[in-house]
């Protein structure tokens, strides 16, 4: 059939030659120059839009974590406490003060008044406690358990449901329309932070009621006190968000809509932000640093570093049970050199595990480990294993602004630890399995995972991660030691006296190293030129309502 | 993504001797590229681990991560500070050998199925041929997806998900020709001396199959990379160190420098085309070689 | 004719139950347990044990592949297990960005790939012909994703000529009736919107037509010259018929009848291509969503995906031979 085809070699290698020249003649890193009217496709100044990571996974506070779904909730919902922009150091919310018993037991908060929900629902003390109670208690009738709701961050940072003998919270009264108290059954000085995290935004009872269970999804109707109200949500492709005319906060917001773009991808959403199509993003991979200085039109934006990224070494596997082997791994790791690489300079590599924000609470004379392979590999001969040994190590199956490309990362850290002679295995699942199975006995033998932190305070650090409930992904580690010291700090309300404790406990974990940290990241963002007014937080929670777009 | 033209159960011309085939396969300037290639590509696969720059396996600089091509690195270096070329090179052995093995299996197991099911027909036949109607009811790629994530990532999944696709168009293909040739006089003789059906079916029904057999396989390689590289694409590939095209492709898409360093796609994606090519042009000049039908 | 098509649409009946058999088995054989990943990392064995029995996993598997099968009839698939979105809604919403993509990329791969055909086989040989049909081979080789990155590598961030991902502007307003964009914005007259949608789909209906393209040519081609070849054809040229004519009148309906078949066939292929596709332009169809809920452990959308795009592949089938049926009076409808 194809005998007469003479001119096919020619023209086939011709078009072949042709793709591959076009393609290595476009320089990726030609700047470009400053657009003059910022390219039209965004809309004009009246309309905000966002490049988001994904598709929320629900509008309903309380019930769930990811930071897309979190950073919707933080437009639509006011929290009783909010963070001054920037930092996370507490400022007046829905709550305009609010102050502990003597016994540090029993919290009040004076609200709001004349605050209303974008439905005309009034926000008092009573919409306050159906909100509290949804999430703590297994009975409310508008926590829909039936339906599979569980609201795990609950139990995740107030210990438990009503009911249950870990739940922190004993009880939650309406004093009057406007004061409400929480009984708590131990002092728990981080409360208000915890209960101001972008977890807990106040949600309009009557909206509840009226979607059931179904309320928070996408074509239910989701309604706050927050500066914007819920317009359309369109899976896939994007949600709108418009001016809440009536909010609390005099002259915001100050922009007519957002729009939130779901691009998945942190190379097509830098391509969207260069065509001008979105006024800005989060979570930008360190590599495209230089790819985004080199645009006019663009600026970086950091977000202030408040997370870690770390490896786990699972003690209930041999040869990481002796502590001497763990801590062999943990010099073998080059981390101050794989951190300079792959985080383009916009990561910290220290002793520490909580980031460099809480250093009130650690002690700067603590050294770091040192990176010596030599050394190592004579820790492992004496601890038994001259030959080294297999070792699984799991790395994450996508980015994460701790981790932002963790599988070159780990094939980073294989390479140094097959220099001392341990052999490492990589390997991965999808993303769900990968958090799930690390709770499921034995665990992951050697894992990658990070953390950042929900409010700021070292309790959501240190506790979750070394404290009692908080070791099940390492094998269900126990020190006595760090257990006291952290269930000490909890009960002390004296920041002075808590800073010691805490700054015990980091040694204690620096010294087993079941989660040797790696990196404290400045996650990477990134704004068109013409937008002001944006203040990343560390708790990756900003409002958009002091957004301005010229 | 399938062949170009579909295989049609031609009856070959038994007499023709092997030269004679040979003869007319090299007149076709398609095949003879084809040919050329292939064995270009097979001889970079076997000499990968002899000949390339770098071992994929250790060699890294995080210093010279993602550099642009230079003359120590012709191709540039990726997201770990890997030497390009040796990453594309030894990336050539490993779709390779994906495609071989799965190919292989969609082979073995469609064609007993196959001759199973026009051999004996009845039951047999309604069996076969429902399960061939339902897996060709799904998209290729979706059928191989489901099977990886069955399986788990990993090399042996991919090669397990790309055979399972390859199953169907084999089982239709072989059962065709057995149709057509047990009512040919030969069989029917055979079978009239009789012969067992084992003994029918593997010495003379077999033989007398194969020629289109081969072609599909060929062609099937074509299509077996093309599935393979898009499995790893997904995330579902081979997993690290091991350097497989597709895995590339998506590394330098999911971590965010595909368009800021386009040399870290550009050769996977030409590699797996030129790959695929060299399949397509090979299977077509032996389908056009063996089929006279096809000599217009 | 009408016995013709009900003995086709009851010949489906098996492999329908077949696919659906299958879907159900493959998700048994997923590892991880659904409950566990309903209710998250933190759940108690209780809790876990509780859902079971709620979701009826502790059931013998074939009373559960018959609720699962009595739920599929009655279009009831679940809801997804992240964001708890009806899956019936959710495909309500993405299978008109799926299938406007997917009609588009046909639409590029016939207007194209027709006509390539037809001047390739009419100037057999010549520099068309060549240029055609080596392109044509290359675009079967290449794989689609790639190309799509190059497309928006070249189009959208070198050149800026097109939007790199997404189906609509943000600056542009347009209500969605129909959830086909490009009908939408006719019937709202609104043209900005119209050319917005028009830009925003060519790069991903490029990438995924590219196949389509590549067999519609080589297909027409090898179609008009059997034709061509034909004695009618002859007799036409002999009779002293315009060329023009003889291929316009004569040659081309004849030729026209394969490449209905393909282009059926090929609409499977373009639904395969979607899944990597829509991944890398950010799609909102079903390609991307089924991708999404495979990393997720979503299995209710993962189920309902999959088995709602091969039902859609067989009806499209089954279309196609009965159209293949009415439009050639040789085949008996029996």
């Amino acid at each position: 059939m194809l005998r007469r085809l003479k001119r096919w070699q020619a023209v086939l290698f011709i078009f072949a030659a042709a793709i591959t020249v076009t393609l290595s003649n476009c320089a990726p890193q030609s700047s470009t120059a400053p657009t003059t009217n910022g390219s039209a496709a965004a809309g004009d100044a009246s309309t905000l839009v966002f490049g988001s990571g994904g598709d929320p996974a629900n509008l309903e506070p309380g019930n769930v974590e990811d930071s897309n779904s979190i950073y919707v909730q933080q437009q639509i919902y006011d929290r009783l406490v909010e963070y001054k922009p920037g930092s996370t150091e507490l400022e007046p919310g829905l709550a305009t003060e609010w102050s502990a018993s003597e016994d540090g037991r029993t919290w009040t908060f004076k609200l709001r008044q004349g605050v209303k929900f974008h439905d005309g629902t009034p926000f008092n003390a009573e919409a306050v406690k159906v909100n509290v109670e949804r999430w703590w208690d297994p009975k409310s009738k508008l926590g829909f358990r039936d339906a599979g709701k569980t609201y795990a961050i609950w139990e995740g940072l107030f210990g438990g449901y009503k009911g249950s003998a870990e739940s922190i919270l004993q009880a939650v009264n309406v004093v009057d329309d406007s004061t409400i108290e929480f009984v708590l059954k131990e002092p728990f000085a981080a409360f208000p932070a915890a209960i101001g995290s972008g977890y807990f935004g106040i949600a309009s009872p009557t909206a509840i009621e009226k979607a059931g269970a179904d309320y928070g999804i996408a074509g239910s109707q989701a309604v706050g006190t927050g500066p914007y109200k819920f317009v359309e949500w369109r899976t896939g492709d994007r949600l709108l968000l418009e001016k809440n005319p009536d909010y609390w906060q005099a002259g915001l917001p100050k922009t007519e809509k957002v729009v939130f773009r779901f691009i998945k991808e942190p190379s097509a959403r830098l391509a969207e932000l260069r065509s001008g199509s979105i006024d800005f993003t989060v979570d930008i991979a360190p590599d495209q640093l230089k790819e985004l200085q080199s645009d006019q039109n663009l600026k970086e934006v950091r977000r202030p570093p408040f997370n870690v990224g770390y490896l786990a070494l699972n003690p209930s596997y041999e040869p990481l049970a002796k502590k001497e082997v763990r801590q062999a791994i943990a010099m073998s790791l080059n981390r101050k050199a794989i951190v300079d690489s792959f985080w383009s300079g916009l990561a910290t590599s220290n002793s520490f595990f909580m980031p460099e924000s809480l250093k009130q609470y650690q002690d700067s004379s603590q050294a770091d480990y040192e990176y010596n392979p030599e050394k190592a590999k004579k820790m492992l001969a004496d601890a038994g294993y001259p030959d080294g040994f297999d070792l699984e190590m799991w790395y994450m199956p996508v980015s994460r602004p701790y981790f932002p490309t963790p599988k070159p990362i780990a094939e980073a850290f294989a390479a140094d630890l097959g220099a001392v002679g341990i052999r490492v295995k990589l390997n991965t699942k999808d993303w769900a399995a990968y958090l799930n199975d690390r709770f499921k006995k034995p665990g992951y033998q050697a894992f990658m995972m990070g953390w950042t932190g929900d409010y700021g305070d070292p309790d959501n650090f240190l506790y979750y991660h070394f404290g009692p409930g908080g070791t099940k992904d390492i094998g269900d580690w126990k020190n006595a030691q760090a257990f006291k010291l952290l269930d000490q700090a909890r009960q002390e309300s004296d920041d002075t006296k808590r800073a010691p404790l805490y700054s015990q406990v980091e040694k204690i974990a620096f010294d087993e190293a079941v989660r040797v940290p790696i990196v404290h990241s400045e996650p990477l963002l990134a704004q068109r030129t013409n937008i002001s007014g944006w203040v990343p937080s560390p708790l990756a929670n900003e409002t958009f309502a002091t957004i301005e777009k010229q | 993504m399938e062949s170009l033209e579909p295989v049609a159960p031609f009856s070959v011309a038994r007499e023709s001797s092997f030269k004679k085939l040979q003869k007319q396969f090299l007149r076709s300037i398609s095949a003879r590229i084809g040919l050329i290639l292939t064995v270009v590509i097979v001889l970079l696969a076997i000499l990968a681990p002899i000949l390339r720059p770098f071992d994929p396996a250790t060699a890294r600089d995080f210093a010279a991560r993602l550099s642009p091509p230079s003359w120590e690195h012709w191709l540039g270096t990726d997201g770990l500070g890997r030497d390009m070329l040796s990453l594309v090179w030894y990336g050539i052995r490993i779709s390779l050998l994906i495609s071989l093995v799965s190919v292989g299996l969609g082979l073995i197991i469609g064609t007993l199925l196959g001759l199973v099911a026009g051999y004996f027909r009845g039951w047999w036949e309604t069996v076969i041929s429902w399960l061939t109607d339902i897996l060709l009811a799904f998209p290729s790629i979706l059928l191989a997806i489901a099977v990886a994530t069955v399986m788990g990532a990993g090399l042996r999944s991919v090669m397990l998900a790309v055979g399972v696709v390859q199953i169907p168009i084999f089982i239709r293909l072989t059962r065709s020709m057995v149709l057509s040739l047990r009512e040919q006089g030969f069989i029917q003789t055979v079978r009239a001396f009789g012969a067992k059906p084992g003994r029918i079916i593997f010495l003379h029904i077999l033989p007398a199959s194969l020629a289109p057999l081969v072609v599909q396989a060929t062609l099937s390689i074509g299509t077996a990379t093309l599935e393979a590289a898009g499995l790893g694409f997904l995330g579902l590939g081979a997993k690290p160190p091991t350097p497989e095209l597709g895995t590339m492709l998506s590394d330098a898409f999911t971590n965010g420098y595909a368009l800021s360093a386009p040399w870290t796609i550009l050769m996977p994606g030409l590699m797996i085309t030129l790959i695929v090519l060299a399949f397509n042009l090979l299977g077509d000049g032996l389908r056009d070689s063996l089929d006279p039908r096809a000599n217009r | 004719m009408l016995r013709y098509i009900a003995r086709r649409l009851l010949d489906l009946l098996p492999v329908l139950l077949g696919i659906s058999l299958l879907v159900f088995l493959f998700l048994q054989l997923i590892p991880g347990n659904p409950a566990v990943v309903l209710l998250g990392p933190r759940a108690t064995p209780d809790q876990i044990a509780a859902l079971q029995e709620q979701l009826g996993l502790n059931r013998p598997l074939p009373l559960q592949y018959l609720s699962f099968l009595g739920k599929l009839i009655r279009f009831d698939l679940g809801r997804s297990i992240i964001s708890g979105i009806p899956i019936t809604q959710e495909l309500a919403t993405r299978w008109p960005a799926t299938f406007e993509l997917s009609v588009a990329a046909m639409l590029f791969a016939l207007i194209l790939g027709v006509p390539a055909g037809i001047l390739a086989a009419v100037k057999k040989n010549g520099w068309i012909d060549n240029l055609a049909m080596s392109s044509s081979l290359l675009g079967v080789s290449m794989p689609v994703y790639w190309l799509g990155l190059l497309l928006v590598y070249l189009f959208a961030v070198h050149l800026r000529w097109l939007p790199p991902s997404g189906r609509l502007g943000v600056g542009v307003s347009l209500q969605p009736i129909t959830g086909f964009y490009i009908l939408d914005s006719l019937l709202q007259l609104n043209f900005p919107a119209f050319l917005d949608v028009i830009a925003h789909l060519l790069l991903p209906a490029i990438t995924v037509g590219t196949i389509p393209l590549a067999i519609i040519a080589r297909i027409t081609r090898s179609a008009m010259l059997e034709v061509l070849s034909q004695d009618y054809i002859r007799t036409a040229r002999a009779k002293g018929l315009l060329e023009r004519w003889v291929i316009s009148k004569h040659a081309l309906k004849n030729a026209l009848l394969p490449v209905v078949t393909i282009i059926g066939l090929q609409f499977g292929t373009l639904l395969g291509g979607a899944i990597l596709t829509e991944t890398i332009f950010s799609w909102p169809g079903i390609g991307a969503w089924i991708y999404e809920g495979i990393l997720a452990r979503d299995y209710p959308v993962v189920q309902g995906g999959v088995v709602f795009v091969a039902i859609v592949f067989v009806l499209i089938n089954l279309l196609v031979d009965v159209s293949y049926a009415f439009l050639d009076p040789r085949i008996q409808y029996k």
